[in-house]
């Protein structure tokens, strides 16, 4: 009986080899005068509806457009960053993107081995295990000024309240944050200032949950502030910050996502402030496809387009779509500059 | 046929079999998504082993790469073969782990001006004691109390990863605000890498730096001969054995039950720790998020399970399980297919050990094996054990 298993196995492996041998003559062939670009994802995945999802968004963009050849690595764990940057960067890519503070270790490490190639990261930079940027001369860093997307949903908030279309009209708007670290208090300082811009009178309520995973405690912190009055709830803590906005559509009142388009998380959300990550990869690319690398920091904002908002589970008045067409115009134009610390 | 390739032949057709039957299965569900299975399992194939790559990748480093998975895979592996062998399910090979890194990150912080022949056996002995602990708390309260072993691992898992957090979110091992990794371990406490990590040197085309392989895979063979030898050569490991296959004939026999299971579980333990502490000293040199979701120590029941709890068998497994998770990233990056591949074929692997298919058909039909087979106190895979526990014993 063993016998026949062993002739079994044989013939599969003979198989398998066979498949293989086939497998490596059909690829190949790689047309000359092609840039190769790699993006690596973190442990989010592509299909995270939010930063790697829009960086994957941006490659395809860029594929559709030059001469590239796209490929794109997801890591399932943290193990697999120096790995992934690793394999593009010995193939010689012209560009390898890491999506995310998280790789900024990674980033620091690999473009440290392979000077000759050049790293963008989204949001971070290359550091080295301290966490203190490295500034090698072949890393950009693309940065968002979050506090241009936190004005434009701060005028939201604000003329809702001033104009009494919020749902309870006491002048009261929260603000639910992760962890009080610079690009979360970007978005608050850009809310709260609109907010007040609109409204003068207006109490914004900040709240920090110490977490950017655990909706619960989100949730807690937005019924606390709807408790205080809150009527439009602006989430700026990642997965924590769903709570948030569950909070607010079991509360009655409206919320405000944060980083990519959020109307599917909640009927509440009125709103997201967009970092676009998409414009990012894609400026990032054409950048190094038009020779124009550059190290260091590359600032995406409302004036460049790589921040803005989106309306969501909410059909604004007319009055209130000109006001944002009328201060976005005035922040693109230098005219308003929306602070990056919270007023 | 001789009786002893017979038995060799019986005892690797369930590994090998469910293996086949995962590339298989796998195959065809790449196939139905409409793409080309072949080239998937090229890729992996390439950056899993480092052959037959076609579009520029290095051989050595995706050799390299993989064993860099292998090495904790295999201690992990280890740390529920062990408990298997004994009737005993440890399920917590992952909060173990992180104790031990935990404690090694700790002892490498505090003490980091300390040379390395005084710190670096600290933390690595640091990393074990704390394991030790960590699996040594189910263990007497198996042997007191007679707590399911299964459920006191599971929650312990949930300890350690919430004490992670703490440390390294607002605790005393976090970097700064907002943060959430510990400092640095003293360089006296790292585990050197095969290669230098120089930059500037050029190994077989590549800067050494790149190859990330390190002494831990020393330790983590040695661990493995460490686990054989203790199981086959001495009279622990035999009551290990007597008393995974039935408790009230060792005691008949003489043994202590629960002394056994005590320290089979403080053992095992300490073979996890020493998994966390060699990552900790010799990949990541600090405590990262990365902790919070990763999954070596329940990659571990499979590889002890797919390496039928023999030592060979386990690094086999542990070489299987690494290979398809550096592979991953290159197939899909060369072929075009979603990485998340690699984790259905490593269900499928897992799911055909437990459903026994391979087993099923030897017995012949009809499928399935007679219950009164199985003492009912024993946990659902002991069976398996049990049944590998009748292959014969190796030498290494």
């Amino acid at each position: 009986m063993a016998h026949k298993q062993f002739r079994f196995l044989g013939v599969v492996a003979a198989a398998m080899v066979l498949a293989v041998a086939c497998g490596g003559t059909s690829g190949g062939g790689t047309p000359t005068k092609t840039f190769k670009i790699g993006l690596v994802t973190d442990i989010g995945g592509l299909n995270d509806k939010s930063f790697n999802h829009l960086a994957d968004v941006g490659l395809e963009k860029a594929k559709a457009e030059f001469k590239i050849q796209a490929d794109v690595k997801e890591s399932k764990s943290g193990d697999d960053y120096v790995p992934n940057l690793t394999d593009f960067a010995t193939k010689s890519y012209d560009l390898v993107i890491g999506v995310g503070f998280l790789m900024q270790e990674a980033v620091g490490t690999v473009s440290g081995t392979f000077p000759n190639v050049h790293f963008s990261i989204i949001d971070g930079a290359g550091t080295d295990a301290k966490g203190v940027d490295l500034k090698h001369s072949n890393v950009q860093s693309l940065f968002f000024k979050e506090q241009d997307a936190g004005a434009m949903v701060g005028v939201i908030a604000g003329w809702l309240e001033k104009n009494g279309k919020a749902k309870k009209n006491k002048h009261v708007v929260g603000a639910v944050g992760g962890i009080s670290i610079p690009p979360v208090n970007h978005y608050i300082a850009g809310y709260k200032w609109a907010a007040k811009m609109e409204d003068p009178s207006v109490n914004v309520l900040v709240g920090y949950s110490n977490n950017f995973t655990d909706p619960a405690k989100c949730k807690g912190q937005a019924q606390t502030q709807i408790g205080q009055g809150a009527d439009v709830i602006f989430q700026v803590a990642g997965g924590c910050g769903l709570g948030a906005l569950q909070a607010a559509g079991q509360g009655g009142v409206y919320s405000v996502g944060v980083d990519a388009d959020q109307k599917d998380a909640d009927a509440s959300v009125i709103a997201s402030a967009l970092k676009k990550v998409d414009v990012a990869t894609y400026t990032a690319i054409k950048n190094v496809v038009n020779g124009q690398f550059q190290s260091g920091a590359l600032t995406f904002s409302i004036a460049n387009e790589g921040a803005g908002y989106a309306i969501d589970n909410f059909d604004p008045p007319a009055e209130l779509k000109t006001e944002l067409d009328k201060i976005q115009a005035q922040i693109k134009s230098g005219a308003l500059t929306p602070p990056a610390d919270i007023p | 046929m001789p009786p002893i390739v017979r038995r060799l032949a019986g005892g690797l057709a369930m590994p090998f079999g469910s293996v086949v039957f995962a590339f298989v299965v796998g195959a065809l569900i790449v196939g139905v998504t409409g793409a080309n299975p072949f080239s998937a399992y090229a890729g992996l194939i390439c950056g899993g082993l480092g052959i037959g790559c076609t579009q520029g990748e290095n051989p050595a480093l995706e050799i390299s790469n993989t064993i860099v998975f292998v090495i904790p895979l295999i201690t992990t592996g280890v740390a529920v073969a062990l408990p298997f062998r004994a009737g005993l399910f440890n399920i917590g090979a992952e909060g173990q782990l992180l104790a031990g890194s935990m404690a090694c990150a700790a002892i490498g912080i505090k003490f980091n001006t300390l040379p390395s022949p005084i710190l670096l056996p600290m933390v690595l002995l640091g990393g074990m004691a704390a394991g030790a602990v960590w699996a040594g708390i189910p263990g007497v309260l198996k042997a007191v109390v007679g707590a399911h072993e299964v459920v006191t691992t599971i929650m312990l898992n949930y300890v350690a990863q919430w004490l992670l957090r703490f440390l390294i979110i607002g605790g005393p091992l976090q970097l700064g605000p907002g943060t959430s990794k510990s400092l640095p371990i003293g360089d006296g406490a790292r585990l050197a890498t095969l290669l230098p990590a120089d930059n500037s040197l050029i190994v077989l085309g590549l800067p050494s730096s790149v190859f990330r392989v390190h002494t831990g895979l020393l330790i983590a063979l040695a661990a493995a001969a460490l686990f054989a030898f203790l199981l086959w050569r001495t009279s622990f490991g035999y009551e290990i054995r007597a008393v995974g296959q039935s408790q009230k004939a060792a005691r008949y026999a003489g043994v202590s039950v629960r002394r056994t299971i005590i320290l089979t579980m403080l053992i095992a333990g300490a073979f996890s720790g020493l998994a966390g502490a060699i990552q900790i000293a010799g990949v990541d040199h600090n405590l990262t998020d990365k902790y919070f979701s990763d999954t070596t120590g329940f990659d571990a029941i499979a590889v002890a399970l797919l390496g039928l709890g023999s030592a060979v068998g386990i690094v086999l497994a542990s070489v299987l399980f690494g290979a398809l998770h550096s592979g991953g990233a290159i197939m899909q990056s060369d072929a075009g297919i979603s990485s998340n591949l690699v984790l259905v074929l490593q269900a499928l692997i897992l799911f055909s050990i437990a459903a026994n298919f391979v087993g099923a058909i030897r017995r012949g039909l009809p499928i399935g094996r007679k219950p009164s087979a199985l003492p009912p106190e024993l946990p659902p895979a002991a069976g398996l054990m049990s049944e590998a526990a009748t292959a014969p014993p190796e030498t290494a």
